[in-house]
């Protein structure tokens, strides 16, 4: 059963301010939501595997590609760079 | 006109790229006020775009295969030095910094890109009601919505605003608001079109689509979007058919799935057109084949858990620091994040908060990892269902377009909306909505094709005859 607090703990670990009212309204429709994925208890799942759900026949290579114009390309949107990386604006 | 028609135009120079663009801005400048479907017009590039494809044209150059032809971008999807904002507060001032794969293509094929549509919040909605840019209202019906989340797109295209656009659809985004609009939208299967440019939601269902007033434009636009792209690895590599050279003379030897209890407790005028939908087939050639797929009722459940918790990843960048709005007025860094993430609206925190609820370590098991297994079965259930049909046919949504506010009260029968079509999302299957009649309001049902990945052609074909058989 899902409680306020739970939906306050959740906004907590989203790094979020949930005020009370929103508390208040996403509880119950979490807790409808949460009854509805319970449904899915009834189904055996014990075998079963994890896959690459869509692309699982459709395998390709895992390789990193280097576009040396785009990374150009975003190095120059920043106003300054310092020491080969992009220095930003202080927030705090 | 249709897109083939203004492409014969411009390339025979019957018309010119101009004024087929001012012709559709002249639209969106009559209808946009009441229907609220851009959120941005760009009439001076598109402008720039025609006059650069009219000035080919008189070089003697060849065109692309959508020469002049306006296309409207959903707002979630990037076009370099336009905004971008996911019709939210949290991106109000964000300014693309590069262009998505998709607008590349089209702006390589001559089409123009006239202007960003509206959409619910970061994608999250089914009635684009959420969007903070204000309502979509249904061309058909002004008092209704027209579904979403890529409404703005929908009613854009049904308003003839424009004749074709792009949306995305995570669990039903682009067809289910075809549907409710009387067009034609697709989603192709997982990994045919790159997702590189579109601002994510949920990684595993996000699929890029095409808006449009029939099936045949709808094709050709697929056509040009889709294929392999290097900056998006889960994009597919293996050769995009000429779509629209691929619809046959009939649907003879077509075998059509029609799923076992799909149409229990519909609602009954929806339900006689599905059927009447499947009668039209068979006429036309089709044999219709029952099939099993008693797993897909539980698409639902698992799509709001499994998109939730991408959700609940992706949008953590939006912290002020990498992306979206900074609060400046902050005194440490809890409430610099809390401040900064607070122009989330109602529903986007919703999805948040449920994701990161069911990734907890207490629920992550129950919610997350079932939801996922469970996800696999339905997969393998879709898999052996396409061992014996080409297609399978059912409704696209449970209801025609409902009143603006309608289910404000209950938030959770909205869910109820992306039914039939989150399973898509779930299989990574290709879908379609077409039109295929009206209720007893006029207002437009569509019936849907899902196909397996990768033979998008086969529900194109099937949406082919379908509408030609309706008209």
């Amino acid at each position: 059963m899902i409680t306020k607090q739970d939906v306050e703990l959740a906004g907590k670990l989203a790094r979020m301010t949930v005020s009370e009212q929103e508390a208040g309204i996403y509880e119950g429709q979490l807790r409808a939501l949460f009854g509805w994925v319970n449904d899915l208890k009834a189904i055996n799942t014990e075998d079963v595997k994890l896959t690459n759900v869509t692309l699982a026949a459709h395998t390709r290579q895992d390789k990193a590609v280097t576009d040396e114009q785009a990374a150009a390309k975003l190095r120059a949107m920043f106003a300054q760079e310092l020491n080969d990386q992009a220095k930003v604006k202080k927030v705090l | 006109m249709t897109i083939f028609e203004i492409v014969k135009a411009v390339t025979s120079g019957e018309k010119t790229a101009e004024e087929i663009t001012r012709y559709y801005l002249a639209q969106i400048k009559e209808k946009n006020p009441s229907i609220n479907a851009f959120v941005e017009v760009f009439e001076k590039d598109a402008l720039a775009q025609a006059k650069a494809i009219d000035a080919k044209k008189a070089r003697g150059e060849k065109l692309g295969v959508l020469a002049g032809v306006p296309v409207g971008i959903k707002d979630n999807i990037l076009y370099e030095g336009h905004k971008a904002t996911c019709c939210s507060k949290m991106l109000a001032n964000y300014t693309a910094a590069y262009t998505s794969t998709v607008v590349e293509k089209l702006l390589a094929a001559d089409a123009v890109i006239i202007g960003r549509t509206n959409m619910d919040e970061f994608a999250m909605g089914s009635s684009n009601q959420t969007s903070v840019l204000g309502v979509v209202h249904n061309p058909v019906d002004l008092e209704r919505v027209p579904g979403g989340s890529s409404g703005g797109s929908a009613a854009a295209v049904a308003a003839g605003m424009v004749p074709a656009a792009l949306g995305t659809d995570t669990g039903g985004s682009v067809r289910q608001p075809a549907g409710f609009c009387g067009i034609v939208g697709v989603k192709p299967g997982y990994g045919r079109i790159s997702r590189y440019g579109v601002i994510a939601f949920a990684s595993s269902a996000d699929q890029v689509g095409v808006l449009a007033a029939n099936v045949a434009d709808a094709s050709l636009v697929m056509e040009v979007i889709a294929g392999k792209d290097a900056h998006d690895s889960t994009s597919i590599d293996s050769p995009v058919p000429h779509y629209t050279q691929q619809f046959t003379k009939d649907l003879k030897g077509v075998k059509v799935g029609l799923p076992k209890g799909f149409l229990d407790g519909l609602n009954p005028t929806i339900k006689k057109q599905t059927e009447l939908a499947a009668q039209k087939l068979q006429e036309l050639g089709a044999e219709l084949v029952e099939v099993d797929v008693p797993l897909a009722k539980y698409s639902a459940p698992c799509y709001y858990i499994i998109t939730s918790a991408e959700a609940s990843s992706n949008l953590g960048r939006y912290d002020g620091i990498r992306y979206g709005y900074s609060d400046q007025t902050a005194k440490d860094l809890k409430s610099y994040y809390e401040a900064s993430r607070a122009p989330f609206g109602l529903e986007v925190k919703k999805r948040i908060i449920i994701g990161t609820y069911a990734l907890t370590s207490e629920r992550y098991e129950e919610c997350f990892l079932k939801a996922m297994k469970v996800r696999e079965l339905i997969r393998e259930d879709f898999k052996k269902a396409f061992s014996k049909v080409d297609v399978i046919l059912t409704p696209t949504s449970p209801t025609t377009a409902f009143k603006i506010g309608e289910k404000d009260e209950n938030p959770l029968s909205l869910y109820l909306a992306d039914l039939y079509t989150c399973q898509g999302n779930i299989g990574g299957l290709a879908g379609i909505s077409v039109p295929f009649g009206k209720d007893e309001k006029g207002l437009p049902i569509g019936v849907q094709f899902y196909g397996p990945i990768l033979e998008e052609e086969k529900i194109l074909n099937a949406a082919y005859h379908l509408e030609k058989a309706s008209k």
